[in-house]
């Protein structure tokens, strides 16, 4: 899989909702550093390609910062004999983390819960009467978890189902957001998230201004959830081309 | 020309026209609530002129597949399978081509006894049609249950392509019905279907 430089940048940063409320200045404000050297409302830079796994129907992967994650399609393809009759195709989802993923093993989520998420976030953007009968598989495989691991994911799992040339209403697009006191920090590292006092994920279609899933958890007032919501919308219409981009990348360069 | 191309090379959302001046075609779809046409794949943007004698001027707009996915069964499709079980009302094939394309992973369809051929459907053997191992080309007649997809041979062009003989030859179609065996010269009886004019 040999990269192009590619002319449009992969480092994505949504345009800061400053003009709207003056924060009262602390310590830690917008101006804070953080550990890998980016400001609070900068995302970390987004690899993408295609074309991972050549067995599968579609593959991709994704590497943002330390997160690395491979996601395969398989489908459409039969369903099982045991599921009943279904007009419309079916969507399966499996996530799973290798033994190195995480430092030490407790720290892996359960991977019941990431699968189910993930088919949420997934399902509304695949046009599932398209392909009556059978089913899509969807195998996520993360290979490092350096944090805000579901949005990569899902991220990953839409261009690989583009890949493997399901129909979809759009591209899927995901971004979360930590909020640390009173400051908001865009795509939290592993580090980050555990000493956050909340989450707010959001997984949107950019080009259909539409979203299919958003997660909230800790302790939000109602501004610091529009002026969250605004920072994913304008962080997921970035992303959204960015893996437009790297659609068009690969297509241009049959991978041999 | 590569910039052309790149400016029609689409990707799954994005936006291909109007809907009151296009119509969708393959691998683009119409959003009912802002009445616009979208992408659904990856591909190339092609536009195709309306038909003569339809009454929609609309020409419609269609992304060809620049990746699709393998193809899938769909009813009116004819379809390459080999039988894997004859049983006494129906036999059991796995479909392997649809169309001119092979599919990924195999899918089941089963043959009924009132589909192996158009006429005297009541009084068909299936072990006169059909054999284990035989590959037979079909038509996919319906989605089915949730287990198979319902295959019919009943047409001229359609039956067992394909058969080995009880000696292990490759068969040799002699009529409607039956099939030789060129090294032994035994005759089976088979469902043929006619290849060529």
């Amino acid at each position: 899989m040999a990269g192009k430089a590619s002319a449009t940048p992969a480092t994505y940063s949504p345009s800061p909702t400053g003009h709207r409320k003056k924060r009262p200045p602390t310590l830690t404000d917008s101006d804070w550093i953080r550990p890998d050297g980016r400001t609070v409302h900068q995302c970390r830079p987004a690899f993408l390609r295609t074309g991972a796994v050549n067995s599968a129907s579609g593959s991709a992967y994704a590497e943002f910062g330390n997160t690395k994650v491979i996601v395969s399609v398989f489908g459409p393809r039969e369903s099982k004999k045991a599921m009943m009759y279904s007009d419309t195709g079916r969507l399966n989802c499996n996530v799973s983390y290798t033994n190195f993923a995480t430092p030490n093993r407790s720290q892996a989520p359960e991977p019941k819960d990431l699968s189910s998420m993930l088919h949420k976030a997934l399902e509304g953007a695949i046009i599932l009467k398209s392909f009556p009968k059978t089913t899509v598989d969807v195998f996520a495989l993360v290979l490092e978890s350096g944090g805000s691991d579901l949005p990569v994911i899902t991220t990953c799992a839409s261009l690989a189902l583009a890949d493997a040339g399901i129909m979809l209403y759009d591209m899927v697009a995901s971004v979360s957001v930590s909020c640390y006191g009173k400051n908001l920090l865009i795509d939290p590292v592993s580090e980050e998230e555990s000493y956050q006092d909340g989450s707010l994920l959001i997984t949107c279609m950019p080009s259909r201004n539409e979203v299919t899933q958003m997660t909230v958890t800790g302790d939000w007032s109602t501004p610091k959830i529009h002026e969250a919501m605004q920072l994913c919308l304008d962080a997921c219409s970035k992303l959204g081309k960015i893996m437009r981009t790297s659609l068009k990348e690969s297509a241009s360069c049959p991978h041999d | 020309m590569k910039e052309t191309e790149e400016e029609n090379f689409v990707t799954p959302g994005e936006v291909l026209g109007k809907a009151s001046e296009f119509k969708a075609g393959k691998g683009a779809y119409v959003s009912p609530h802002d009445k616009t046409v979208y992408a659904s794949l990856t591909g190339f943007r092609s536009i195709t002129p309306p038909p003569v004698d339809s009454d929609d001027p609309r020409p419609t707009v269609e992304v060809t597949g620049h990746k699709a996915h393998g193809p899938v069964p769909e009813p009116g499709a004819i379809v390459i399978a080999r039988v894997t079980k004859v049983m006494a009302k129906m036999a059991s094939a796995d479909i392997m081509c649809v169309g001119s394309k092979s599919v990924r992973e195999k899918f089941t369809g089963i043959i009924r006894q009132q589909d192996v051929r158009a006429t005297e459907i009541d009084k068909v053997e299936m072990h006169s049609s059909f054999r284990p191992g035989d590959i037979v080309r079909a038509l996919v007649l319906s989605l089915g249950d949730a287990r198979a997809y319902y295959l019919s041979t009943a047409k001229n062009e359609l039956g067992v392509v394909s058969a080995e003989s009880a000696a292990g030859g490759t068969m040799v179609p002699i009529s409607w019905t039956e099939m030789q065996c060129p090294s032994t010269g035994q005759i089976e009886q088979r469902k043929v279907a006619k290849i060529g004019a």
